[in-house]
């Protein structure tokens, strides 16, 4: 079970790799070889050995020489920094990573309790009002959310948090991370489908036979309802919109001036320095494959179908 | 309190409900707005594209700059007295057949697909998850900037990577649509009947049973791609000035947003929102009758 | 029946509404039955009857929201020293309000909030304490999330004195055993995903029983199990009968496993009961009087061992012709009238016209047929 889901994974990052490999192979200008020097240039070891050699010249043997390189954690450098790309990530990770997950975690704290309500057996017209408003609030574009909170936060409380988080004075830190955070997670355009989903699943759960069943004992139903009516969509749904919550991320560090990722992506979608849009590109896929085993992780635990197996 | 009324007459008599009149007032109105959305962006385009603008998008106001709603410009002026209504006419030029393009490679891609994962199973269908699994592993729009930078910054190729991207998604919903039909053994019996497979996958897989879950993916991919478009011409990657794009209208009002002249940002992001509300609306309104229909 | 009657339903009507047909479906309509203390009553008749639909509506468990329950369920738990009798279904006409029109329902208003609170309010301490219920699709009722001894615990750590885990784990092996269930310690960690659906089955009236239940209302209870499942779960029954003496609510579409079961039996018919009497008198065949309906269910049995098993001239086993009568539209008269080959010219116009009451024939045995109204019965108006 767990050996098939990592077999499965690292499966899909060589599926990414070859689609990443195809596009740059694709591309005018050679970019491939490159990347592929630069790499060189980063494993000081073999520097001389791959002098000697050049950069292969059969497309399989580039994708190899690739390949091989990154499994060493080499992932080339940068054209523009020239500093290799593997550190740029481990540098401007970490913020991203705490915007993700802090935006995730707004998102569900909106979702769960609309959710929620909306499958209690007493919801009415305020119900109806609230879908609309999750709906509402998943179309709203992301990047005129941030303004707003913008202008809010310096016309009526005087902080301006346009600045990135080095030259940030210690006073309103705080305030300066929790904003996009809770921008991101309002209007990355998932809300309404957790919620959906959410309810969906909620409402389909009790209808099953056996929470007739713990009616029917009189026990209470969340008890029974709760795994396969809350806990399962719930993890369903986390790994599945992380994707979307990275790509947000993306506007969202551009609208806060934000050091991570996403404006890393930017900024080399900019200078078409494609080492660093292939090496975030690679560490997202890892990221969400994460959350996916994560998941599974969860369903064998959750279900005793695949626990027994 | 809920009202549930006999209909007067015989039960026997009355005809079934239409499967739109049996739908739940919110779905219908859902889906009601939704159809409005597109009804307006379709006319939007014919409009822009034929050029019967109210005014000229590039001619500027200069005793009107970032102007409110009102008398000669309908929907106000932007930061360079440019009328806001007739730029957010044009601007769906910058999505719009993009757009369709997107949705188009995905539907047929997808059909292809899951045609095929549906019907052979076994290793088709792996192939399916497996390449669902992949396009969900890169954020999409990680993918659309890997590919400007290869590349260039051209929308077709970016609506390209969105449909390809998309297809997966719609494979998977048919396969398992057709692994539902399966189980009721009507394909058997079709080609029991001797039926052609062609005509069985076309006109009685895709026309008959497909159908309607193919309008709501074109509908959702429909949402997916104008979602980047819009962001893309925010970040700078999409239609560049003086040419408009709902994205590069709010990026450009952002200087005078700050300075408490909301509207030439707003105007363009309120049209993203109902836009996007609206096909939104319209997928999960119609999923919603289309799901309660097979549940009862 | 001199004992007193542990559970008593008078004119109980349990209507769902079509949203696509603007229509009450009518699936219980003015059913009234008895359980007497110890006995079995089964209720026997087609798919559509409304018998199980009677057995959900006791527990207030039907589904599809729109529901109205209306009539009263009267329930004698047997609380401490006496017998409390109450209406289950006291004070839920407040939550609904219906408006008649020349003895027809044409409009329903109803709380729903309301009275959904009123049924988990009025129901805490009878659901599974008082009334324990076994259903149909063993498989499926039980939690697939939970271990059959979890659930069999559970029941017994909320209905019961027992507290203690480990105390409510020998118990619930007990019940296991007591079910004849092969290995019960085994059983007890396994999930229900892991057992047959005969196995299934144990384990549920193993929960249903372990809370100590004065009436245990089985729901179809052989339905979804292979037939030599069947015959086993029928001979469990009918041993825990004898060896627990609980009163039961045995619904069943299968005649043979009421009249292994029952006492008394009750037959449905579109939501009425068509008769009523001691098991011996109603499910014997060709004894008389009987109810059309009931010949008729009879004799579309294809066991050879009931002699009065009629079989037509080709050697074919009899059918009832036509189709179940349309809960959403009653006829005026006989509900079997369409269906019925026992109508005489005489009493042609009432059978159409007036729809026959439930005569007593003999000591507890009513039918309602107006064959058997003759005298109680006075005059009919014409149709």
């Amino acid at each position: 079970m767990a050996a098939r889901e990592l077999a499965l994974t690292a499966l899909l990052l060589v599926g990414v790799s070859l689609v990443v490999f195809v596009i740059l192979h694709l591309s005018p200008g050679d970019p491939f070889s490159v990347l592929l020097e630069g790499q060189g240039s980063g494993h000081a070891v073999s520097t001389s050995v791959r002098e000697a050699l050049g950069v292969p010249t059969t497309w399989y043997g580039r994708y190899l020489a690739w390949l091989g390189n990154m499994a060493h954690g080499n992932l080339g450098t940068s054209i523009r920094t020239g500093v290799p790309v593997a550190s740029e990530i481990a540098r401007a990770g970490p913020s991203t990573l705490y915007l993700t997950l802090g935006s995730l975690l707004v998102t569900l704290l909106l979702a769960v309790p609309v959710a929620l309500y909306s499958t209690s057996r007493t919801a009415g017209a305020l119900a109806r009002a609230l879908t609309l408003a999750v709906y509402l609030v998943s179309a709203v574009p992301v990047f005129w959310l941030g303004y707003v909170v913008i202008y809010l936060v310096i016309h009526r409380f005087g902080v301006f948090p346009l600045l990135s988080a080095s030259a940030e004075p210690a006073r309103h830190g705080w305030l300066y991370g929790l904003l996009p955070i809770v921008v991101l997670g309002v209007a990355n355009g998932t809300v309404s489908e957790v919620t959906r989903h959410l309810r969906g699943e909620i409402g389909r759960v009790l209808t099953e036979d056996y929470i007739r069943t713990a009616r029917a004992k009189g026990a209470p139903v969340w008890r029974h309802a709760f795994k396969e009516g809350f806990l399962l969509p719930m993890t369903e749904m986390i790994a599945a919109k992380i994707p979307f919550v990275i790509g947000g991320a993306i506007i969202v560090e551009q609208v806060f001036n934000w050091p991570g990722l996403g404006r890393m992506a930017w900024q080399a979608a900019q200078d078409r320095d494609f080492p660093v849009i292939l090496g975030i590109a690679l560490v997202a896929a890892a990221f969400v494959r994460l959350a996916s085993l994560l998941r599974s992780v969860i369903y064998a635990g959750v279900n005793p179908r695949t626990a027994t197996e | 309190m809920r009202r549930y009324r006999e209909a007067a007459g015989e039960v026997a008599e009355r005809p079934e409900r239409s499967r739109w009149r049996a739908a739940a007032l919110g779905d219908r109105a859902a889906v009601g707005y939704g159809l409005l959305v597109v009804g307006l962006v379709v006319i939007s385009y014919v409009v822009g594209a034929a050029g019967w603008l109210p005014d000229d998008p590039s001619r500027m106001d200069m005793a009107r700059l970032n102007a409110p709603p009102g008398a000669g410009h309908a929907l106000g002026t932007d930061f360079l007295g440019r009328d806001i209504l007739s730029r957010l006419i044009v601007g769906i030029q910058a999505y719009f057949l993009p757009g369709l393009l997107a949705v188009a490679i995905s539907l047929a891609l997808g059909a292809a697909l899951g045609v095929t994962a549906g019907y052979r199973g076994g290793r088709a269908e792996a192939l399916v998850t497996y390449l669902s699994n992949l396009v969900d592993a890169v954020p999409r729009l990680v993918l659309v900037l890997l590919v400007i930078a290869a590349f260039r910054a051209d929308i077709y190729y970016v609506m390209l990577v969105v449909g390809i991207t998309g297809a997966p998604a719609v494979a998977s919903i048919i396969a398992g649509k057709i692994q539902f039909l399966r189980q009721k053994s009507f394909i058997e019996a079709a080609h029991v009947l001797g039926l052609p497979t062609r005509v069985i996958v076309l006109k009685h897989i895709l026309w008959y049973n497909c159908a309607p879950l193919l309008i709501i993916q074109a509908t959702l991919g429909m949402g997916e791609a104008i979602l980047v478009e819009t962001s893309l011409s925010y970040l700078g990657f999409g239609v560049q000035e003086p040419t408009p794009s709902w994205g590069n209208m709010v990026q450009a009002g952002a200087n005078y947003f700050f300075h408490g002249k909301f509207w030439p940002s707003t105007a363009p992001a309120l049209a993203i929102l109902f836009t996007i509300l609206g096909f939104h609306l319209l997928g999960d309104g119609l999923n919603n009758i289309l799901e309660s229909k097979s549940a009862s | 029946m001199t004992r007193p009657a542990v559970l008593e339903i008078r004119d109980l009507r349990t209507y769902f509404y079509s949203r696509a047909k603007e229509a009450f479906i009518r699936s219980v309509d003015g059913v009234s039955l008895a359980v007497a203390a110890g006995e079995t009553l089964g209720v026997v008749g087609e798919s559509g009857s409304g018998k199980s639909v009677t057995a959900l509506s006791i527990l207030s468990l039907v589904g599809g929201s729109p529901g109205v329950i209306t009539g009263t369920i009267e329930f004698a738990g047997a609380t401490g020293a006496g017998t409390a009798r109450r209406n289950l279904l006291e004070d839920l006409g407040r939550y609904v309000r219906v408006s008649e029109r020349d003895g027809r329902i044409v409009a329903v208003t109803k709380d729903e909030p309301g009275w959904r609170a009123r049924v988990e309010r009025a129901l805490t301490g009878v659901r599974g304490k008082e009334i324990a219920m076994i259903f149909q699709n063993p498989k499926s009722s039980l939690n697939p999330f939970l271990t059959v001894g979890q659930q069999i615990s559970e029941a017994i750590r909320l209905h019961t004195p027992v507290t203690d885990a480990g105390e409510a784990k020998q118990r619930a092996i007990d019940w296991l055993e007591r079910v004849r269930m092969d290995s019960p310690r085994l059983r007890f960690d396994q999930y229900p995903d892991g057992l047959s659906g005969g196995m299934c089955q144990r384990a549920m009236i193993a929960m249903a029983l372990a809370s100590e239940p004065s009436l245990l209302i089985a729901d179809e209870p052989t339905t979804g199990l292979d037939a030599t499942i069947q015959s086993r779960v029928v001979a469990l029954l009918a041993e825990l009968k004898s060896e627990f003496g609980v009163t039961t609510l045995l619904i069943s579409h299968d005649v043979r496993v009421v009249s292994r079961l029952a006492d008394t039996v009750a037959v449905m018919y579109g939501g009425t009961v068509m008769e009523h009497g001691p098991a011996r008198d109603v499910l014997a065949p060709g004894s008389e009087p009987k109810h059309p309906y009931t010949a008729a269910l009879l004799a579309s049995l294809p066991s050879a061992q009931t002699n009065g098993g009629r079989r037509t001239v080709d050697g074919r086993l009899p059918v009832i012709r036509g189709e179940v009568v349309d809960t959403m539209d009653v006829p005026r008269g006989c509900r079997f009238y369409a269906r019925c080959d026992r109508v005489t010219e005489a009493i042609r116009a009432r059978c159409l016209g007036q729809e026959p009451a439930l005569a007593t024939v003999a000591a507890g045995h009513r039918i309602r047929c107006h064959l058997y109204a003759g005298e109680t019965c006075a005059e009919t108006r014409p149709g």
